[in-house]
């Protein structure tokens, strides 16, 4: 059941006019004006077949020659000393010398189109048919804050609206009862709220941050029964009324009356959302999610399935936050652990999509801030360094070329040797898939129009359907 | 490197390379902000029944070209609910509003008053300082990776307010923020401290990157970029890789000021590899450090000459002089009695005789009765003394003269040797039980009474006592008067019948010296008199600190070609920018800051005076003359009324920058009286646009209406202690601090923004905030419908308004939140309200008023009434 505003406003109105307490003072709630809502639907600016985003954060940096960038060369070189202007061991104690350091897990192709995966993501490489994966992604620093930051905002030092912030500017939301833009994380990650945050963009776009509970929305819950909170709100609505008539019909007293309805049935429905017991025993075990659990990726993966259904626009998911994520510095065998705990819901989210159909219209984004080092200043040192050079990302989804490998990494996987994709291209990309260009797609702010990419990025269209 | 790569990215959009200078452009077509200001003649209106003052004959004159009619004027309750946020940004007390309403004075006077009483009150400087913290992006972290705290950044944020409520000349006001730390140097106690505060503007300049002393680049840019916006309202960082496209400044004069700046130091707030802070600046003058200095060394050398030296002297003595006659150990509730075989010595005059006792291990139960007999005989007859002597004057004094012998009672531990210097005229309220200690321990005491008292132990009647602490022995000793033979009996019992014994020792020190280094040891007292009255001379408090800027190596700085810090082009000589005279700033031994502040607030430049009143006049109309506070370049928008800013321009330097002055010319225009439009209305008004309440407004006035607020201003916030900083990029300063004051004290930080704030429209912190963004999204709804703070404070109002009588408590509610009397509908509404909710209760009517009083508390403080202002 997905309550539309209408269907509330009826309610809301029914209540009201029934109450014996309230004369006829009901006016005419759809007069209230859209254009002053800058959440109400916006169209593209050419058709595009996807209308909302999942965008899969893995924080900390995800080794891409341990997962979907296979070196084989690397393993037959391994403790072979090379020698590289690399950002992370400028100046570095201890790492005067760097030698080649041996993936750690295997590789072997999968599906029709015989994508390499290594066996970090056994679930995720049987998908690879409709996954478009891009090898030669490079970014601009080496720093959690500010890879994160850049991959989120397009800005690797200063605040600037994030992604969703102006796909939800672009293309407005489908369903008014919830945020345009939702961010799922058990906590924050690198550059806080920047990650989310609309900054100069109108604050209605800024992500509503949520953590994994079974009760993740501040505020939603009622205080007071609903019975006694609808009497409440009719009388509160009683106020407003007399306010604005007495103001000549203030669109932004009117904008708050209607803020009320609308919160009204935010509060009925997001309960429901949060509420998977409808699904059924299948669903749990395709996320790899317990019954009444909220831990692990299964239930970010599922509540993205649900908020996208319910027509929410952009929806992140992070795993996990700011520390005891994928920065395997320390030993890359923790890689396991973190693979495990994303792999089966992600496919899970990727098969479940796909079967309902909402694979059409819904693109699948994953991808890291950056990947980690080939090398280390020890052939056997167990951990991997950052490394901005070169990662893998990969798209799923609406637009998308399935099946296909997008550029690739030198024999060692230093760096991007065909085909680099920046991180500004992958936003143009994300972007152009929404049918946004990315060029026109510009705020006003201080005097100049801002946009997404700045000056820069180039559409991949390589792997655009 | 790529990161500075896509940092020219960034700002390269707006700076596109411009093929031919500006100068040449600007020749031909000066931008308008940069003209001068000329004499404006106002113009003369027929209709004069309207105007109240010059303001409002420009505003005609303007409306009665587009053949408009300014609107009716405000009714009294609107204007004071208006005037009393627009000042103080809280709601108007019924008492004053009532006064008000019933001032049989013209509206205009009325008002006045109205007026005058708000830029009275202290919480004006609470809501005008926000404004301008919202300008100078206030936050207390640095928001470099790991956001480190900055402990003394509140020190800036209430010399803010401070500036507003004491009405400090807006040049003034300039000059300090800027070059506050030179203006110091001729200043002293306060102002000093004040003046090197007030450079905490540029101090708070946004910090980046991981180790921020490699990225100050970018905090010299983000410390530019705020302040051309905010005192020139002008795009300064636009200049930073080219020439600016659209304005009159080129890179040249970008790495001009950037010199400046550069040739500043910067107070370092700790980032991940540098936790802890330095270069904060000192509150105190260099002549108030020595000054601490000399003062401290005094107290040293007074401490030593009259508490340490004594002490050695004596302990050396004693320990060259020292022969012990006798000692034991005593078991609980045992004695020993030496009496019988006195011990004989050889004494000398100023010799010393010392009984201590020390516990054996302790468990407190240590007092032990002492008797020390002390005979001498000689050709000229027999001479005794003994501790029964001092029982009926043992707090006489320590020393005690007694029979020419002098007593002295010492703490020998740790501490000592030192005197037991407080005495204790009647132990546990017994008057009969007297006692020399320090505070409770060690202790000698006397029951001078004829009988036995009952307290920690039954003390004998007419007895000399003693009890040790548990690290410090206790010692009697006595001092010899005579030269020649004594012997000595003793008699020493454990005083308990529990516990576990003492140790016993009876020495003699064999030195003539010890009188006299005993002597020394005793002017303890009055040497602690000594140090404490040298205490009372201290010079100036605690030494704080301020994150502020102090002078650095002042040195011309090369232009970055296009942004990129690590390519160096030609030094730039120091100056101001060129479209503004140019003139030179700073040499080798200063940065240039007070000549940049002196140039910034010249007659000539008039940019300042402009930029100041149009925020004035935004914050108070919510639409600026110039709809863009913080661009006065071209890409700005245009004055609606250009004579009226340059008009309020040359009164608020002719009222030599008093803001207050401005809002008492603004305020009693008959324009700002007008009564309130809707800010999506027609454009051509001019007038107090309909507003809600800010945040801080929202916040502020529910905790006052339920009584909550504490008024009183903030100060510093509760960081965790500085050496136990570990902040990282993985694991940032992310503290969120409770507090009941008004919100402007509230920490805020860069990297991780508050959710209420940011949930109605509050400022980021990370960039310049001219105007604050208005949205009305359901998520505030639901504050109001569900927020546990916001429940607890209506609860409470609710519980306020029931301790009236029932009558009066709509009247009352209205009174509080609108400012207004109960009307005969709200009373109908309520009475509907109350009849519709009651049965959801229960049968109790107790239960059903609380209840339903609490949800209409909720409900009239969600109302539009109460949340926006006409």
């Amino acid at each position: 059941m997905i309550s539309r505003p209408s269907d509330r406003r009826s309610f809301l109105r029914s209540f009201v006019a029934g109450s014996s307490m309230m004369p006829a003072l009901l006016r005419n709630m759809d007069a209230v004006s859209n254009s002053i809502d800058p959440l109400s639907v916006k169209n593209p600016h050419f058709p595009a077949k996807a209308k909302n985003v999942i965008f899969l954060f893995m924080t900390g940096g995800v080794s891409h020659i341990d997962t979907f960038d296979p070196k084989p060369k690397l393993k037959s070189d391994v403790g072979k000393e090379i020698k590289l202007d690399h950002p992370e061991i400028e100046n570095r104690p201890g790492y005067e010398k760097i030698y080649l350091k041996a993936p750690q897990w295997e590789f072997s192709p999968h599906g029709q189109c015989g994508t390499e995966v290594s066996t970090l993501f056994p679930y995720v490489a049987q998908c690879v048919d409709d996954i478009a994966l891009i090898r030669s992604m490079h970014t601009d620093h080496s720093n959690h804050y500010n890879a994160t930051l850049g991959m989120h905002t397009g800005s690797f030092a200063f605040a600037r609206p994030s992604l969703g912030s102006w796909v939800s500017y672009g293309l407005g939301t489908e369903n008014q009862n919830l945020p345009s833009f939702i961010t799922i994380a058990p906590k924050q990650t690198y550059a806080g709220t920047q990650v989310y945050a609309s900054d100069f963009l109108p604050g209605a776009h800024q992500g509503t941050f949520l953590r994994p509970s079974k009760d993740p929305f501040k505020n939603i819950n009622s205080r007071v029964p609903v019975s006694r909170q609808e009497i409440e709100l009719a009388a509160l609505q009683r106020l407003n009324e007399r306010h604005l008539i007495a103001r000549s019909g203030d669109a932004e007293a009117e904008a708050r009356i209607k803020s009320f309805e609308t919160a009204f049935g935010m509060q009925m429905e997001v309960p429901e959302l949060f509420d998977f017991s409808k699904e059924t025993d299948a669903t749990h075990d395709l996320y790899g999610l317990d019954r009444g659990s909220t831990e692990g990726f299964g239930w970010q993966c599922l509540a993205a399935r649900r908020l996208v259904e319910r027509g929410v626009r952009f929806v992140e998911l992070i795993d996990t936050g700011s520390s005891g994520n994928w920065d395997s510095h320390g030993n890359m065998m923790d890689h396991e652990r973190l693979a495990k705990n994303v792999d089966q819901p992600i496919a899970g989210l990727l098969k479940d999509l796909k079967s309902r159909g909402m694979l059409e219209d819904t693109l699948v984004v994953w991808t890291t801030e950056f990947g980690r080092t080939p090398f280390n200043n020890k052939a056997d040192a167990p951990g991997r360094e950052h490394h901005n050079w070169a990662f893998s990302s990969w798209m799923a989804g609406a637009g998308i070329k399935p099946g296909t490998v997008h550029g690739s990494t030198d024999e060692y996987g230093v760096r991007p040797d065909k085909d680099p994709v920046h991180v500004h291209d992958f936003h143009a990309t994300i972007l152009h898939l929404l049918g946004l260009d990315h060029a026109k797609l510009t705020y006003r702010h201080d005097g100049r129009d801002y946009r997404l990419t700045d000056v820069y990025g180039n559409v991949v269209t390589d792997i655009i359907a | 490197m790529p990161l500075i790569v896509n940092i020219l990215g960034l700002l390269s959009i707006a700076c596109t390379l411009f093929l031919f200078g500006p100068s040449q452009l600007f020749a031909e077509k000066k931008l308008w902000s940069l003209k001068p200001i000329n004499k404006i003649t106002v113009p003369a209106n027929t209709k004069n029944d309207w105007s109240h003052n010059a303001i409002d004959d420009f505003i005609l004159e303007k409306l009665s070209t587009e053949s408009l009619a300014p609107s009716p004027r405000a009714d009294r309750r609107s204007l004071i609910r208006r005037a009393s946020y627009d000042l103080t940004g809280l709601p108007p007390s019924p008492e004053t509003v009532r006064a008000f309403i019933n001032d049989p004075s013209n509206d205009g006077v009325a008002f006045s008053k109205v007026i005058e009483n708000f830029l009275g009150s202290s919480a004006y400087g609470e809501r005008w300082g926000r404004h301008w913290l919202d300008v100078v992006r206030y936050a207390d972290t640095a928001g470099e990776n790991s956001d480190h705290p900055i402990e003394d950044a509140w020190r800036y944020r209430n010399w803010v307010i401070d500036a507003f409520n004491s009405d400090k000349p807006y040049d003034q006001f300039v000059r300090e923020q800027l070059a506050g730390d030179i203006l110091a140097k001729q200043k002293k106690g306060k102002e000093f401290a004040d003046n090197i505060i007030a450079t905490g503007y540029l101090a708070i300049a946004r910090r980046f990157g991981h180790d921020i002393d490699k990225s100050m680049y970018l905090t010299y840019e983000d410390a530019l970029d705020n302040l051309g916006k905010t005192f020139l309202g002008l795009s300064i960082a636009c200049a930073r890789c080219h020439d600016h496209k659209h304005d009159p400044i080129t890179m040249q004069d970008y790495y001009a000021l950037y010199g400046v700046l550069a040739s500043s130091r910067l107070p370092f707030p700790g980032c991940e590899p540098k936790q802890q802070p330095r270069d904060l600046v000192p509150l105190v003058s260099a002549e108030v450090i020595q000054q601490n200095e000399e003062w401290e060394n005094e107290l040293k050398k007074l401490e030593t000459d009259l508490i340490t030296k004594p002490k050695e002297q004596l302990k050396e003595i004693a320990k060259k002089n020292h022969r012990v006659l006798s000692r034991g150990h005593l078991s609980v509730g045992k004695s020993i009695d030496l009496t019988n075989e006195p011990i004989r010595v050889d004494i000398s005059k100023g010799e010393a005789i010392q009984i201590s006792i020390a516990p054996n291990a302790n468990h407190g139960a240590d007092t032990t009765l002492v008797e020390l007999n002390i005979k001498h005989e000689s050709d000229s007859g027999t001479m005794q003394w003994s501790t029964d002597d001092l029982i009926d004057k043992l707090t006489n004094a320590n020393p005690l003269k007694s029979k020419d012998a002098v007593w002295c009672f010492l703490d020998i531990g740790p501490e000592g040797p030192r005197f037991l210097k407080e005495k204790t005229e009647a132990i546990d309220g017994q008057p009969s039980l007297k006692k020399w200690s320090p505070g409770n321990l060690p202790s000698v005491a006397v029951n001078m009474g004829k009988d036995p008292v009952k307290v920690w132990t039954e003390i004998p009647p007419r007895s000399f006592f003693v009890h040790p602490d548990k690290e410090s022995p206790v010692a009697v000793t006595w001092i010899s008067p005579i030269s020649g033979k004594i012997s000595i009996g003793l008699k020493v019992r454990d005083g308990h019948a529990f516990g576990d014994g003492v140790i016993w020792q009876l020495e003699h020190f064999a030195s003539k010296e010890m009188h006299s280094a005993y002597e020394k040891l005793a002017i303890d007292k009055l040497g602690l008199e000594k140090i404490e009255e040298h205490k009372n001379k201290r010079p100036l408090g605690k030494k704080d600190y301020a994150y502020a800027i102090a002078e650095g190596i002042p040195k011309d700085h090369p232009i970055h070609n296009r942004g990129d810090n690590e390519d160096p082009g030609p030094i730039v000589k120091r100056r101001f920018l060129s479209a503004l005279g140019g003139s030179v700033l700073g040499n080798h031994n200063a940065s240039g800051r007070l000549e940049l502040a002196d140039l910034i607030v010249d007659a000539g430049n008039p940019l300042t005076a402009r930029v100041m009143v149009n925020r004035i006049w935004a914050w108070h109309f919510g639409q600026g003359i110039v709809g863009t506070p913080n661009d006065f370049g071209s890409h700005g928008s245009l004055p609606t009324h250009p004579e009226l800013l340059d008009h309020l321009a040359l009164e608020f330097i002719k009222s030599g920058w008093s803001i207050k002055q401005m809002h008492r010319i603004i305020m009693n225009s008959a324009t700002y009286q007008q009564s309130a439009r809707s800010g999506s209305g027609p454009k051509k008004y001019t007038g107090f646009e309909r507003r809600r309440l800010s945040a801080e407004e929202i916040r502020d006035t529910i905790l006052y209406l339920s009584g909550l607020l504490d008024m009183s201003p903030g100060k510093e916030h509760p960081f965790p202690p500085r050496n136990k900083w570990n902040f990282t990029q993985h694991n940032p300063f992310a503290s969120e601090y409770a507090s009941s004051k008004r919100s402007i004290y509230l920490m805020r930080k860069r990297n991780q923004i508050s959710s209420f704030f940011s949930l109605f429209d509050g400022p980021d912190p990370n960039a310049s905030t001219a105007k604050r963004s208005r949205t009305t999204v359901p998520s505030q709804a639901l504050y109001f419908m569900n927020d546990p703070f916001f429940h607890d404070c209506a609860e409470q109002f609710a519980s306020n308004i029931r301790a009236i009588g029932p009558d009066q408590r709509l009247e009352h509610a209205c009174q509080q939140l609108f400012s207004r009397p109960a009307s005969q509908t709200d009373h109908e509404d309520f009475e509907a309200f109350a009849r519709a909710m009651a049965p959801t209760v229960s049968n109790d009517p107790e239960e059903q008023d609380t209840e339903i009083w609490k949800s209409y508390a909720r409900i009239l403080m969600s109302s539009n009434e109460l949340l926006y202002l006409d």
